[in-house]
């Protein structure tokens, strides 16, 4: 396909707002393939700016006189205005934005395409298996998996029971099971019409059934446009921010996929049972609620590899629908159709857990943010597609850079890393109390609020954790040269 | 283990043990970590539970509500009326004033290595401010509290202005408390200057003195052609005090001046408040409606509206727009709690630890804030119309803007709880009485220990490591209520399933950086020490220290 048959017009005068903080820019506007671009001159600071199409997440334009606006809304929640020259000009770069933000191949889409210095094609796909975790576990199982297929007829199935008797057999004698259901005991059992259903008691002996709704889906998207929407609305008093945040509901959500990690968290750990989690497809509340438990239990999960592996394995080959779930952020007009912020959900979770225990995580917020941003709109191909076999079929691993890899370069470290990690062995219990719940304000105002706060304060943790490792590093060079004398 | 803190006299010390052994089965059956440690001046009521009649377990014994957001509720047995003997005890030294009877702050003896007492000097703080000049001077006019018996003995007033302007003023202004300087721009000159509201009254009465003291004021910085007057209240409430007696400044009356209303609401209004705060925190927390329970409590709304006051009155000093006159209506309360955290955001030197001690003696202690009505301390009169929260919202304010500003404060939290733990607790003489002049009665300077010594002895606890200082910079907090935060480990402190890590792991952590780079540091000046000593010596080394040294040294 021809790129440029979408481009209507290639170029622009324009003028880009960015939001309070950051100054105007003023340049020639550029519409690419993938890109938009807005050069400012050979003379300028910040030569080149430079936005990923695929972020875009609604458009909007409007002309007056002979100039135009437009205002994209991003998917990672950044507003930006364009003012352009020309009535004509707006329309046709409009056009060619919605256009070209839009397309739904994959094997078109610019992971394709990005041959970043420094980094070689399949580096970071593979990951070793992770023997730490297996082993760790060795006793207790964590499963997931789909709802069984009962089924109106009420079916059952042999191998499915024995399997599962066969965990239970592999654990310690006398070992119990725990079935978490992330649906309600209603849903769960109106699924047998649709042919699905949940475990029955009888066929599943050992195993105990708990039902925990979480909400998925359409409520959850709804939630997520009404909390950006409450964050961005500037103008409105905000004598009811408190109620409306309420409103929104997002927090009810992450108390409750919170609080249902830790309950098969503590199944585990303080009842010795295996733990099997799931909804309907195992591909979204299931994958919350499996790799929270994880992070609260397993502390090879909380190293900045642990946690990378734990995003491979139990969300990227797991199935999360990614390119279905991520079409679409917070904006978009359009009628949600299989868009759900379940993904960010989880990294919400994992931020209040980080807030609970500032010193246990190896990453810092700055690898939430990027994980946010890069599952909806990203030059890599990790989150590409929405299973593994489509990956496979696309080829994603071979004509794509893994985003492990982008990551993992020396340069990303500090703005990834949390400067005061201290290994911790103990499980973590987080406080589901709405008290100790908070907004992450990182994320949902991350452009409206000023950049100063925290930032200044992990600026000096990493100048002390820097001189630090620099006088470390540097004492095997003093003994050396002590050495050769 | 548990006792309740007594610090009394021995004999005493023994009742609490007594008392503390009688149902510790109870509370052990409840949490064998359960650790009290309540001093008698965070008492604020004691009521008896339950009669000789009533059945069931914990219905008979003590309830005692105190003034740190918290009950406690000790359940006792029946048997042999134990419960009168503890009460009265109870009562009568949780409540002195009402037996006759000294503070215990006048008892405690405790000795410190500093002494707090010398940390303000108001001749100092001024003359750190470049005070007097050209345009300002020191007076003492009211060095026996003649002129304002709620002010201090020393303050700063125009130039132009005689002493007998001075008296003239107090006629004019509620409880005599006349405009005067509390701080000075060090650039622009501009001034934030407090007092009480002008005595208008229904007929609209002027003063010519008053209207002429304030254009002094104007005068004293010359590019200034409008004197800002902001009027802490809510507009409907400035008018309503023209009713008994009071109002503000009108357009008509005080030519080169404007006056804003910044709608912030009465001690009455905030005392509300927080009890509804408290009914949501102690001794459940709300949990289902969380966030719109705590919406309608509006303490944060009453927070936005402070800060927000605070940060008008400061650009508008910054920007050299114009002098400032604040006032609400004694301008002892909202007053002190708009011009010092102006003056906070305003003055790097106040977010030192010894110059927020400084901001709390000058703006707070010296100046009137009827600490003792305010607190009830040592009285028993726990519905008193009077009490208020208003100090405890003002750090709050503080705590607000350290939440934002992580590195410009070089005090922690746990130093802004400590000032609130002692306000109430009266074991320190700082918060005592209600204005200086009571204080100079009671020579309390004499008599007691002062906070401060038991904080500056002691600094180390209470810094923030993160702390960078800075010269000249000015902060102004987002008031946005998306900004703002219930203090949760002030408020809901004392529930244990609130999660809370003390001390602060992420200041700890820093700490433990700094200590290890500092040790490294050490170490690596040690061997190059040690090198350097083997390369002075021509017969070990053949390159010859010029060429080595650098190459340790670069890594610095």
């Amino acid at each position: 396909m021809e790129f440029s048959e979408l481009i209507r017009t290639g170029q622009a005068q324009a003028e880009l707002l960015r939001g309070p903080e950051a100054p105007p820019l003023r340049g020639t506007l550029c519409v690419t393939g993938h890109h938009l671009l807005l050069s400012p001159g050979p003379q300028a600071t910040p030569d080149l700016w430079l936005l990923l199409l695929r972020s875009v997440d609604s458009i909007e334009k409007r002309v007056a006189g002979d100039c135009g606006t437009i205002t994209l809304r991003c998917k990672d929640l950044r507003v930006l205005q364009l003012d352009i020259e020309g009535v004509e000009a707006t329309l046709n770069i409009a056009r060619s934005i919605e256009a070209l933000s839009s397309l739904e191949s994959v094997i078109t889409s610019f992971p394709f395409f990005y041959r970043p210095k420094g980094l070689r094609l399949g580096d970071a796909w593979h990951f070793h298996p992770p023997e730490r975790y297996y082993k760790r576990v060795a006793r207790e199982v964590l499963l997931r998996s789909s709802q069984p297929l009962i089924g109106p007829q009420k079916r059952r199935c042999a191998e499915d029971e024995a399997l599962l008797r066969a965990v239970l057999a592999g654990s310690r004698p006398g070992a119990r099971g725990f079935i978490v259901d992330t649906r309600s005991a209603q849903t769960a059992k109106q699924a047998r019409m649709t042919g699905g259903g949940t475990e029955a008691k009888a066929a599943y002996p050992g195993w105990k059934r708990l039902h925990r709704p979480l909400e998925r889906g359409r409520p959850l998207q709804e939630s997520f446009v009404h909390l950006v929407e409450a964050c961005g609305d500037l103008e409105q008093s905000m004598d009811h921010w408190l109620s409306r945040l309420a409103g929104c509901r997002w927090l009810a959500h992450v108390k409750e996929a919170l609080s249902t990690a830790c309950l098969a968290a503590q199944g585990m750990e303080r009842e010795g049972a295996c733990i099997l989690v799931h909804g309907a497809e195992g591909t979204d509340s299931t994958l919350v609620v499996t790799s929270l438990a994880q992070l609260i239990l397993d502390p090879s999960s909380r190293t900045m590899a642990g946690f990378q592996e734990l995003v491979e394995r139990e969300w990227i080959q797991a199935g999360h629908p990614f390119q279905l779930r991520c079409a679409h952020s917070a904006f978009s007009h359009a009628r949600p159709k299989h868009e759900a912020p379940t993904f960010l959900l989880f990294l919400d979770c994992v931020w209040q857990l980080g807030r609970q225990f500032p010193l246990s995580l190896e990453f810092g917020e700055g690898m939430l943010l990027a994980l946010f941003d890069h599952a909806y709109a990203s030059p890599f191909g990790t989150f590409l597609c929405n299973s593994e076999q489509e990956r496979c079929l696309c080829e994603v691993r071979t004509r794509t850079h893994s985003l492990w890899s982008g990551l993992n370069q020396l340069k990303e470290q500090r703005k990834l890393r949390n400067p005061l990690y201290v290994p911790n062995p103990l499980a973590l219990w987080p406080s589901v109390e709405p008290q100790s719940l908070r907004l992450w304000q990182g994320l949902f105002l991350r452009w409206t609020r000023p950049p100063e706060p925290s930032e200044a304060a992990w600026e000096k943790v990493w100048q002390i954790v820097t001189d630090q490792e620099k006088t470390e590093g540097s004492q095997p060079t003093v003994s050396a040269s002590e050495l050769q004398l | 283990m548990s006792l309740l803190r007594g610090l009394l006299g021995m004999d005493l010390i023994r009742t609490w043990v007594r008392l503390f052994l009688s149902f510790r089965e109870k509370l052990a059956l409840l949490d064998s970590a359960l650790l009290l440690d309540v001093p008698l001046g965070v008492i604020s009521r004691i009521e008896k539970m339950g009669g000789a009649t009533s059945r069931g377990e914990n219905s008979y014994g003590l309830d005692i509500t105190c003034k740190d957001m918290r009950n406690l509720r000790f359940a006792l047995k029946q048997e042999g009326h134990s419960r009168r003997g503890m009460f009265e005890i109870l009562t009568k030294y949780a409540f002195p004033l009402a037996h006759s009877l000294p503070i215990f702050a006048f008892l405690n003896e405790e000795k410190f290595n500093v002494d707090g007492w010398t940390v303000y000097n108001p001749v100092e703080e001024y003359r750190r401010q470049g005070l007097p000049n050209h345009h300002w001077r020191i007076t003492f006019i009211n060095k026996c509290y003649e002129l304002c018996d709620t002010y201090p003995a020393l303050l700063v007033v125009p130039y132009r202005a005689s002493d007998d302007d001075l008296r003239r003023v107090a006629t004019f202004r509620s409880r005599n408390r006349i405009p005067v300087l509390s701080w000075i721009h060090p650039e622009n000159k501009t001034v934030i200057v407090r007092c009480s509201q002008p005595l208008v009254g229904m007929s609209g009465k002027r003063n010519k003195d008053d209207e002429k003291y304030l254009d002094v004021i104007r005068e004293t910085n010359r590019q200034i052609n409008k004197l800002t007057i902001y009027d802490a209240r809510p507009s409907v409430n400035a008018v309503a005090n023209k009713a008994t007696g009071g109002g503000y400044e009108s357009d008509d009356a005080y030519h080169n001046t404007e006056l804003f209303f910044l709608d912030i609401h009465n001690i009455h209004v905030m005392r509300e408040s927080l009890k509804k705060v408290k009914d949501i925190v102690y001794p459940n927390v709300e949990e289902s409606h969380w966030l719109s329970s705590l919406e309608s409590t509006h303490w944060l709304e009453h927070i936005k509206l402070v800060l927000t006051g605070a940060i008008q009155v400061a650009d508008r000093v910054s920007s050299g727009k114009s002098s400032v006159v604040v006032h609400c209506s004694d301008g002892w309360d909202r007053t002190a709690q708009l011009t010092s955290l102006a003056m906070l955001m305003l003055d790097s030197f106040y977010r030192s630890i010894e110059g927020f001690e400084i901001l709390v003696q000058k703006e707070w202690i010296s100046f009137g804030h009827k600490f003792a009505s305010r607190i009830g301390h040592g009285d028993k009169n726990h519905a008193d119309a009077d009490r208020s929260p208003i100090f405890l919202q003002f750090i709050d304010c503080v705590w607000q803007m350290s939440k934002q500003f992580p590195t410009a404060f070089e005090f922690n939290e746990r130093f802004l709880i400590t000032i609130l733990d002692h306000l109430y607790s009266c074991r320190f003489g700082t918060f005592l009485y209600n204005c200086e002049s009571m204080r100079e009665r009671q020579k309390v300077t004499e008599r007691t220990v002062s906070l401060w010594s038991l904080i500056n002895s002691n600094k180390d606890k209470f810094k923030n490591p993160f702390y960078t200082k800075e010269i000249n910079r000015v902060l102004y907090p987002v008031a946005s209520m998306r900004h703002l935060e219930l203090w949760v480990n002030y408020y809901i402190r004392w529930n244990p399933r609130i999660k809370q890590q003390q001390p602060n792991p992420v200041e700890q952590r820093y700490m433990e950086l700094l200590a290890l780079r500092d040790e490294y540091i050490k170490r690596l000046e040690e061997l190059q020490l040690a090198n350097s000593a083997k390369l002075c010596d021509p017969s070990a080394s053949p390159s010859g220290p010029s060429q080595m040294m650098p190459h340790v040294q670069t890594h610095f």
